[in-house]
């Protein structure tokens, strides 16, 4: 009981924080680290809700040595719990929670997942007939009179210019935006995206997955510019960047109000400030590697916790 | 991309290319020009493109005679229509470059770029 509380409390606490993750700059000095940071948020506060709510459900089972112990021990773990009038609400509350939690997670992957793969598959027959490969054989060109330039990820990578993208980049513009869509590629940042707008759409009324889905958003599109960055000037990259812009589509009227986060992109390209030191990249690294193993942690103490008073022998007779 | 893809896209090409409705025939000599292929194949293939509605067809005799149902522009508007709304949503379909930006915040892009490259010029003097 004590523990699922902790760990109700620690997830409320972890959601709470993410307004507060997103301001200052350190993620964008680091987008790399930043994602990490950002998924193990998502995955931490999902863990606890349900290990809490398992933990309800299933009262601290014992650590024994062999299975007749066990079994035994749970037997008399179990009917102490169901003794109690609210000893069965609380397990059925629990319960809930966590199949609830689980099964609205996993559906929202699932369904997130396969809708994403089927769109790509229909761009990808539609690409067959209207695209041409550019002799340079890394990308496919189709007519068109709006600027875009974009990668369609999956077995199948892509990576795609209309024909108004290539009129409006030179040589070297040109490959700072392959490598930027070949980095988004390489590091699966669809899955990533994937990830992060099921959650939200499972949860919509966490404002830490919203914001965890938009932070990773523009972060992989940080990381990307990064990696282009390598083998190209960063300048090249924010210049592509503008040319696009300028002979890109007049946006719907359905923008997000949040904004964008080009002019973000081109600031850091054109005057990139130093990436977190050694120190900071370990403590946010090592930050979110507690994120990761904090919940299972705490659910499994009390559990070690009961294995040492059971096998005590002095409590033990007592408790009969 | 595999065959049956690229025998499509040959078909439509050709499609595209002529005014007014054609037979089987005329598209597989067409094609026989640069390969050898069988007329049931491309045959099966225009149904196939019938039946995903990219060919209307009306009978001919015994036969169908297949025109497309969208001009190669058409088809490509609907596509990029598709692309570039699935850039606006924030899906995970497919990774933009650049997601779709105000009249106002590229006039301000420009503005950072052309401070940038300033810099840069009076660096290297």
């Amino acid at each position: 009981m004590t523990a699922a509380l902790l760990l109700i409390t620690y997830a409320v606490a972890a959601a709470g924080a993410a307004p507060f993750l997103r301001k200052g700059t350190w993620a964008e000095r680091s987008p790399k680290v930043g994602i990490i940071v950002w998924q193990s948020l998502s995955v931490t506060v999902i863990a606890s809700v349900v290990l809490a709510g398992v933990m309800l459900a299933v009262p601290a089972m014992p650590f024994t040595m062999t299975l007749a112990d066990f079994l035994r021990a749970c037997v008399t773990v179990l009917q102490e719990q169901y003794s109690t009038p609210g000893g069965a609400a609380v397990t059925t509350a629990g319960a809930l929670i966590a199949a609830a939690v689980t099964a609205r997670t996993g559906y929202c992957l699932f369904s997130e997942f396969t809708s994403a793969r089927t769109a790509r598959r229909s761009q990808l027959r539609s690409l067959a007939l209207l695209g041409r490969r550019d002799p340079s054989g890394h990308f496919l060109v189709v007519d068109h009179q709006t600027a875009a330039a974009y990668c369609l990820p999956g077995r199948n990578n892509e990576i795609v210019l209309t024909s108004a993208a290539l009129a409006a980049l030179d040589e070297g513009q040109r490959a700072a935006v392959i490598a930027h869509e070949k980095a988004h590629l390489r590091a699966r940042h669809h899955v990533v995206v994937a990830a992060a707008k099921a959650i939200e759409r499972a949860f919509p009324r966490v404002p830490a997955f919203s914001i965890a889905h938009s932070e990773l958003v523009r972060l992989i599109e940080m990381d990307a510019d990064d990696r282009a960055a390598r083998s190209n000037a960063r300048l090249t990259v924010a210049t592509a960047m503008v040319r696009l812009a300028e002979a890109g589509p007049a946006p719907s009227a359905a923008l997000g109000a949040g904004g964008t986060s080009a002019l973000a992109r081109v600031r850091r390209l054109a005057w990139p400030s130093a990436p977190l030191g050694r120190l900071h990249a370990l403590v946010a690294v090592s930050a979110a590697a507690a994120m990761l193993i904090l919940p299972p942690a705490v659910a499994l103490t009390p559990a070690v916790s009961t294995a040492y008073a059971q096998t005590c022998p002095t409590g033990f007779p007592a408790s009969i | 991309m595999h065959r049956l893809g690229q025998l499509e896209s040959a078909i439509m090409e050709r499609m595209w290319s002529r005014s007014g409705p054609v037979a089987v025939r005329d598209i597989l000599e067409d094609i026989q020009r640069n390969r050898d292929i069988a007329y049931m194949t491309v045959k099966t293939v225009m149904d196939t493109l019938h039946r995903k509605g990219l060919l209307d067809r009306e009978p001919d005799g015994r036969a169908f005679r297949y025109r497309p149902t969208q001009t190669r522009e058409q088809h490509a508007a609907a596509h990029m229509q598709e692309v570039l709304a699935s850039g606006s949503d924030r899906t995970a379909t497919l990774l933009h470059f650049l997601e779709q930006i105000p009249a106002d915040e590229v006039a301000q892009l420009r503005a950072v770029l052309d401070r940038a490259e300033q810099d840069k010029s009076q660096a290297g003097k």
